[in-house]
């Protein structure tokens, strides 16, 4: 066919960490382990990252096939114009999220081959019997994609799991409105497991949940503290092996090999620290991701950073955790009951710290807090067109952030001819391409935006050095 | 015996050379075509040749613009926003933003001491760059150079919705034939420019001086649309196009004086001007 012709020529990136490096591998595994998984029978749904159900579905024993991973292969693997491109002759528009797009055009084509598209990167997406939506507030097709993927498979049923939480008020304490929406959330994933119960022709065992959930805690509090090695000087891993890291943190929660995992994570990044050992051998800037989906094709971008003496010890995106422990669940011996607490907990951590700080932000905060801790000169995030709800939002957090958070001493020369201080906000870049849709990438363009950055980082540098 | 340092910068339309010691005694302006952009040693040439020195008088040659890494024979290559930066504090050393308004992209910089601390850039579309001013000149058959004169006199300005060049074009004929005057086209397409790169430009923390630069600076239409825009008096350099190149041999300059201070060496090319291989 003529949309088999239209790969692209793709980079491999380099990976500072073996464990990195060892997650291509994994996440084959995995996309193989569902079609094999089809094979033998079992359940398989179509589900979201980050929808608090993956201990309920892995004690289901119910097979996740995680759509917005496999767009990502396909980015990653840059074959994912024809998928696009079979989704807009489906009357999709282009501008609507390119994770979707690529699921349904691939949807699209396997069903109507009644087989995988040719030469599908990994073995393809297996087919479904169930897709488990979720609405989180985020992201809008949470909700659409998989409706939209119905009409090509129209026996394949859907539950909505209902997953929002307390937007940040500056005058509404989260205490005096969560007890509302964990009973919401409480009666929405009981329903998911009313649902998965019909589908499967199991019951839940809720002991074995429990102690899924109790694993994947244990799991939230390694991952943090693995990350955190990440603030030495010169940091032993960069936001571009973090990119591939995250598979276990968002794919494989609640599962044995997501810690063992982290388990060896750690002490790879102990050895390294020991050794003196970074992601560059001379490190001269520390950059924060401070959020965007990367382009996945364009992964090699890290590289170039470190190329420049750059690395980036820290990044906002994919870091789904915090330490259980600074949550303050309330006690509970419901696995539901905890799965809706942590929900809620998790994404109102940072407000009490955002109410402190007039004009600031929870997402601000959290970017305050990365800064000086991982003692970070400049910030970069990357727009990605397709991706509206989250990408919106980074921009305002950027502006928020310039706009109350100065810690740069320098001269400055007045309109009097005269030298005076001020305070200056950290310098940064806003990167502007997509996740999967390479057509709106351009490494020129994007190298010599980063060469400026650098420049600019560097100019930083001398200014502060100058005041001192 | 005197020091010499060169700039050149290679941007997407015009290949623009300086050659300075004490102020600038070369200069050359031309435009990047395909074969320019590999034989960067001969623009070189031609600007040497007007003052009558050899190539290896000159002490040191920063390469800038997006064409840089074309120049093998450059000691160092600088992007575009350092060397801007650099020149427009030489010529306006109050100046703190930069609007730099080239053939196929459009920037703004905002700078202190020549430093600069933050800038925006459009290079993904040619509305909001000299571009789609030749584009419309062309569909109205007007010189580009003249463009600004026919919008003179211009009572109501014209709106232009279109934000793609291409489909701006066939609005700005469209609206012709509706008998439209045609200084009112012309103002209403310099606003609509002009209200395009203040919306990037405003992105920056925008301080006065502002000085303008570019092809773009040539044009007063568009220039005085963009001072009203942004609420801001603008300044123009005497050459607007040529501030990159200027600042490319200062940096230079600079470069030289701090490695003779610290007594480092000096990485310097052979001085032999060679044009890129491109495979």
């Amino acid at each position: 066919m003529a949309e088999e012709g239209k790969r692209q020529e793709r980079k491999k990136r380099r990976t500072a960490t073996e464990a990195a490096s060892s997650i291509g591998a994994m996440v084959k595994a995995a996309i193989g382990g569902t079609v094999k998984a089809k094979e033998e029978g079992k359940k398989l749904a179509y589900s979201f990252i980050v929808c608090s159900y993956d201990e309920i579905i892995r004690a289901m024993d119910v097979v996740p096939v995680w759509t917005e991973n496999y767009a990502g292969v396909c980015g990653a693997k840059r074959d994912a114009e024809r998928f696009l491109e079979r989704a807009e002759s489906q009357n999709f528009s282009r501008s609507l999220c390119t994770y979707a797009l690529c699921g349904l055009g691939f949807d699209q084509w396997r069903e109507e081959l009644g087989e995988m598209p040719p030469d599908s990167p990994w073995g393809g997406q297996a087919r479904p019997d169930f897709m488990l939506s979720s609405g989180q507030i985020l992201c809008d097709p949470r909700n659409k994609w998989y409706q939209a993927a119905q009409q090509y498979m129209p026996d394949v049923p859907i539950y909505d799991v209902g997953l929002p939480y307390p937007l940040y008020e500056d005058d509404i304490e989260v205490a005096d409105v969560q007890d509302y929406y964990i009973k919401y959330i409480v009666a929405e994933l009981r329903g998911l497991v009313k649902f998965l119960e019909e589908q499967t022709g199991k019951k839940m065992d809720y002991d074995r949940l429990s102690e899924l959930v109790d694993l994947s805690e244990r799991t939230w509090n390694l991952i943090w503290e693995t990350y955190e090695l990440r603030r030495a000087v010169p940091t032993p891993m960069g936001t571009g092996d973090a990119m591939n890291t995250m598979v276990p943190m968002v794919f494989m929660m609640g599962t044995q090999e997501a810690y063992d995992f982290y388990l060896d994570l750690n002490r790879e990044l102990k050895d390294k620290i020991a050794r003196k050992e970074g992601v560059v051998k001379d490190e001269k800037y520390r950059l924060l991701w401070g959020g965007g989906l990367p382009s996945w094709f364009a992964l090699t971008d890290f590289n170039y950073f470190n190329s420049k003496g750059a690395v980036f010890p820290v990044e906002t995106t994919y870091r789904m955790i915090e330490p259980i422990y600074r949550l303050d669940i309330p006690e509970t011996n419901d696995p539901i009951e905890r799965l809706a607490w942590r929900w809620i907990r998790y994404w109102t951590y940072w407000y009490d710290k955002a109410r402190k700080r007039p004009g600031s932000e929870p997402d601000v905060e959290r970017l305050i807090q990365y800064i000086e801790d991982y003692q970070i000169d400049g910030i970069v995030m990357h727009e990605a067109f397709s991706c509206r709800t989250f990408h919106l939002g980074l921009i305002w957090q950027l502006n928020q952030l310039r706009k109350i958070y100065k810690p740069i001493p320098v001269l400055i020369l007045g309109q009097d001819g005269k030298k005076k201080e001020e305070k200056r906000e950290l310098p940064s870049l806003i990167l502007e391409s997509d996740i999967i849709d390479i057509s709106s990438y351009s490494e020129v363009d994007t190298r010599n935006r980063i060469d400026a950055f650098i420049e600019t980082l560097e100019q930083a540098k001398t200014a502060a050095a100058l005041y001192k | 015996m005197s020091d010499y340092f060169a700039g050149i910068d290679i941007g997407s339309t015009m290949t623009k050379v300086v050659i300075m010691n004490d102020g600038i005694i070369s200069s050359i302006i031309g435009p990047t075509g395909p074969e320019q952009r590999r034989l960067a040693n001969n623009v070189m040439d031609s600007a040497l040749r007007q003052i009558d020195l050899p190539f290896d008088v000159i002490t040191y040659l920063v390469a800038t613009g997006y064409g840089r890494i074309n120049v093998p024979f450059a000691d160092k290559h600088v992007t575009e926003i350092s060397c801007h930066a650099k020149g427009v504090a030489h010529l306006f050393p109050r100046c703190r933003t930069i609007i730099d308004i080239g053939g196929q992209d459009s920037k703004g910089i905002t700078i202190d001491d020549g430093r600069p601390t933050d800038f925006v850039m459009n290079d993904k579309c040619a509305a909001g760059t000299g571009r789609f001013l030749e584009v419309i000149a062309d569909a109205l058959g007007i010189a580009l150079e003249n463009l600004d004169k026919t919008a003179l006199g211009s009572k109501q300005p014209a709106s232009i919705s279109s934000i793609c060049t291409v489909f701006a074009k066939q609005e700005v004929v469209a609206r012709l034939a509706e008998g439209v005057p045609l200084n009112d086209l012309v103002a209403g397409i310099l606003e609509s420019l002009a209200s395009r790169i203040s919306r990037m430009v405003k992105r920056l923390k925008v301080a006065n001086e502002v000085v303008i630069t570019g092809g773009g600076a040539k044009n007063a239409g568009l220039v005085k649309a963009l001072s009203d825009k942004l609420g801001y008096a603008t300044l123009v350099p005497p050459e607007p196009l040529i501030t990159g190149a200027v600042g490319a041999a200062l940096l230079g300059k600079d470069i030289v004086q701090k490695a003779t201070k610290n007594g480092l060496p000096l990485e310097r090319k052979r001085r032999l001007l060679e044009e890129i291989e491109i495979l």
